[in-house]
């Protein structure tokens, strides 16, 4: 496989020099100078040359210690994360099950001990022991469950009292606050519909008017926001149509503006992703927006043999020649930058999605979602489809398929399911 | 003992303190060591002062402690960790309890601010002082030219404006802009401060989508109404820009996405004359016609207009015809990264003449 590598792709800024075309110039100089790496002796001409995607290689050993080393201590600068400590344990497992690393049997009760002294006796996990329950924190906590997986570990999480809760941070407008006294924003939505729906606690009144709020979020660019009328952002974006998919109710946005707008955010030169108009490519958006196409493409009913309508091969160059930290281990947001637990599983991610066609062929989608019993259907009919396979640079690169929605491996998250979808309802419920 | 109530010059201007566990004023106080079992997962190395302070504070939210030093000390968990929500929670709850000054917590936040600036509570606690230090409803009466001239509202759009000024695209900061303008209805004075920002770069699309919010008065879609008249000085408005830097993509993706939303039909009628101009105009020719924004503009207006075209078959096809070869151009040559995207919108396409 060669790609052409041209200096013509890079941004035109018509001699016109803002902040913004100044700053993308600093980013495309070291892109630039990395991909020429890249470049076949002899092909290089002025303005370009063929890359040689064979030569790319990621650094299982290097990543795996690097997380390995998170696990063992982090340093004093990571105060900053105090308040999200739940998101560590989802980091290192999720990092460390994409790449077909051991997780030791040890190394899975040292998550659930310390998850568990995160739980609150209201319901819902709390970011450091002390606090208060957070959404995005009990999102971590019950994914990184998920990634731990047998019924012990299951059985850890008060699943009546994260209903209570959830139903606590409830607001009349359909969206959720992110803690008592806290922010609202498309994040939580998208974490308290994750967590219910793989808990089997939706019930109608936890996600009445939500659709409504995530649709109300779209902007007039077509991407969405985190709240009505704020600008478009990749984050935003997964989290409110992931969101809807769970729900069913993909419609609810205007769909040909959305796949404009995320197709647009597929930066020419660099290959990645940026999560605004205008900005910079970074790493995370590679399943932010990356991510976000398996679901587009569900939601547009578009079949396996059509393809993704972005360009995997140039997001995978990204990743592999500019976001891998040699020295290191890790991944990053852009070269210059440090690797980061969090680049880490999201650049991942970005790569699994990447390399695995994962959908539901438009034939077989359930559009049955008026029964809450259509949601566990509706979350395993995802699959990977091994004859869109497509894997940049080495065989090896290949990390295993993950959930375009849960964003985590296909086993532990149906043992998940499969255990909380044979339990009786809520006790509440039968009222 | 000397007693500080002010937590910003505790932190900046005196000789680090006594451990508190040596402060009489705390000798009351047991500590509770964060609950993290024999063995944790990734475990932070804590400073000593951090670690003993949220040992502190933990035990203080235990008691449910209302009190100045309480209220001061979350103000030191926050200063070292601003994601400390928990810490926000109980300090606007303290804040309360005891009556503080509103206007005063206002500024300590402002002194804070700069090392915190894109913190999700920072702006939180912030937009929730704002409400409880000039009530919206106190205000109803005045006009717009009225409540600019209130000291709360100027200081708080002067903050906000000099936050961006240092970080032009901060997205807590144009959210927060929002939240303002909407709370007070002062809707009249953001587009100026609107151009202002495009003015300084005409690529800063988080003032590009404040000028949305503006123009709408943030109404949803079935509720705006876009008159030719405002149409029509919009589309002046952004060819204007796009001649500064036709490869743009926030004047595009501004207008077309406007007029899509609020007025289909002034997607053909009046801006695509006003495009076309543009890219037969000497000066602008060749700008114009190699950015793929201009092409992708021209497959959003053909698509839109052969819809309005309906029983009109053969003038229909021509136009479909046009949208099919912008896309053809964009996947070829002037935006091959989104070959794949635009193979997709030639092939919608002809789906949907076929109706």
């Amino acid at each position: 496989m060669s790609h052409v590598f041209s200096y013509d792709f890079r941004y035109d800024d018509n001699e016109c020099e803002t902040e913004t075309s100044v700053l993308q110039a600093e980013v495309e100089d070291s892109i630039g100078d990395i991909y020429l790496n890249f470049v076949e002796p002899g092909s290089l001409a002025q303005g370009g040359g063929a890359i040689d995607d064979s030569r790319h290689k990621l650094l299982r050993a290097k990543h795996e210690q690097f997380i390995h080393d998170a696990i063992n201590g982090l340093s004093s600068n990571f105060a900053v994360l105090d308040a999200s400590q739940p998101w560590f344990s989802f980091w290192c497992l999720n990092s460390l099950d994409m790449l077909g690393c051991d997780i030791s049997q040890q190394l899975r009760e040292r998550v659930v001990d310390k998850l568990s002294r995160l739980q609150s006796p209201s319901g819902g996990f709390c970011g450091g022991s002390g606090q208060l329950p957070h959404l995005a924190g009990s999102y971590a906590a019950v994914m990184a469950i998920v990634l731990v997986g047998g019924d012990a570990a299951y059985k850890t999480i008060d699943r009546q009292g994260m209903y209570s809760w959830l139903m606590s941070m409830k607001r009349p407008d359909g969206a959720f606050t992110m803690h008592a006294d806290g922010e609202v924003d498309v994040r939580g939505v998208y974490c308290a519909m994750v967590v219910a729906s793989l808990l089997n606690i939706m019930t109608p009144e936890l996600i009445k008017g939500t659709a409504e709020f995530i649709a109300r979020c779209q902007t007039c660019e077509g991407g969405i926001g985190p709240y009505p009328g704020v600008e478009a952002h990749g984050g935003y974006t997964l989290c409110g149509l992931a969101a809807l998919d769970i729900l069913g109710k993909t419609d609810a946005l205007r769909l040909d503006r959305l796949a404009r707008w995320m197709s647009a955010r597929q930066l020419a030169f660099e290959g990645g992703f940026n999560g605004r108009t205008n900005k910079l490519v970074d790493g995370c958006y590679s399943y932010w927006m990356g991510g976000a196409f398996p679901i587009l493409q569900k939601a547009l009913k578009r079949s396996r043999t059509e393809g993704y309508i972005y360009d995997r091969a140039a997001l995978q160059r990204y990743l592999l020649a500019c976001c891998q930290d040699r020295r290191a281990g890790g991944l990053r947001d852009k070269p210059g930058k440090s690797p980061d637990l969090y680049h880490t599983m999201y650049c991942l991610i970005g790569l699994s999605l990447s390399q695995h066609y994962v959908g539901v062929e438009p034939s077989e989608q359930v559009t049955d979602i008026t029964s809450v019993y259509s949601v566990p259907v509706r979350m395993m009919q995802w699959g990977a489809m091994p004859a869109s396979l497509l894997v940049l640079g080495l065989r090896s690169n290949v990390v295993k398929p993950v959930h375009p929605v849960y964003s985590v491996p296909y086993t532990p998250l149906a043992s998940f399911v499969k255990y909380f979808y044979a339990l009786p309802p809520l006790a509440d419920r039968l009222l | 003992m000397v007693r500080i109530v002010d937590s910003e010059l505790d932190q900046e201007d005196l000789p680090s303190p006594l451990p508190m566990s040596e402060q009489e004023e705390w000798s009351d106080v047991v500590p509770i060591p964060q609950d993290d079992g024999r063995h944790p997962v990734c475990p932070i190395a804590y400073k000593d002062d951090y670690r003993e302070m949220t040992d502190y504070f933990r035990a203080i939210m235990a008691a449910g402690e209302v009190s100045q030093r309480a209220f001061d000390l979350a103000g030191r968990v926050i200063d070292a960790n601003a994601a400390h929500y928990t810490a926000w929670v109980y300090r606007k709850k303290l804040l309360l309890d005891l009556g503080l000054d509103i206007s005063s917590e206002l500024d300590w936040v402002s002194r804070i601010s700069e090392r915190h600036i894109k913190n999700y509570q920072l702006w939180h606690h912030r937009g929730a002082l704002l409400e409880l230090l000039l009530d919206p409803k106190g205000i109803a009466d005045k006009t717009q030219d009225e409540r600019m001239q209130i000291p709360a509202i100027r200081r708080e759009l002067q903050f906000v404006g000099e936050v961006i000024d240092k970080d032009s695209k901060n997205f807590h900061a144009w959210s927060h802009r929002q939240f303002v303008v909407r709370l007070y209805g002062i809707w009249d004075q953001e587009m100026a401060y609107v151009e202002t920002q495009i003015n300084q770069d005409v690529r800063n699309n988080s003032a590009w989508n404040q000028r949305y919010f503006v123009l709408t008065a943030n109404q949803p879609a079935d509720v705006f109404v876009l008159t030719d008249d405002v149409a029509d000085k919009e589309i002046a408005y952004v060819m204007d820009k796009i001649k500064l830097a036709p490869n743009n993509e926030s004047p595009w993706s501004y207008i077309v996405g406007l007029l899509m939303r609020h007025a289909p039909n002034m997607l053909y009628e009046r801006l695509l004359p006003s495009i076309n101009a543009l890219a037969a105009a000497d000066e602008y020719a060749l700008a114009v016609s190699s950015t793929p924004f201009f092409w992708s503009a021209l497959v959003d207006i053909y698509e839109e207009q052969a819809k309005a075209l309906a029983g009109a078959e053969q003038q229909q096809a021509e136009v479909m015809a046009f949208a099919s070869e912008a896309c053809e151009s964009l996947a070829t040559k002037y935006d091959p990264i989104r070959a794949k995207y635009w193979e997709y919108r030639k092939q919608t396409l002809k789906t949907a003449s076929a109706c």
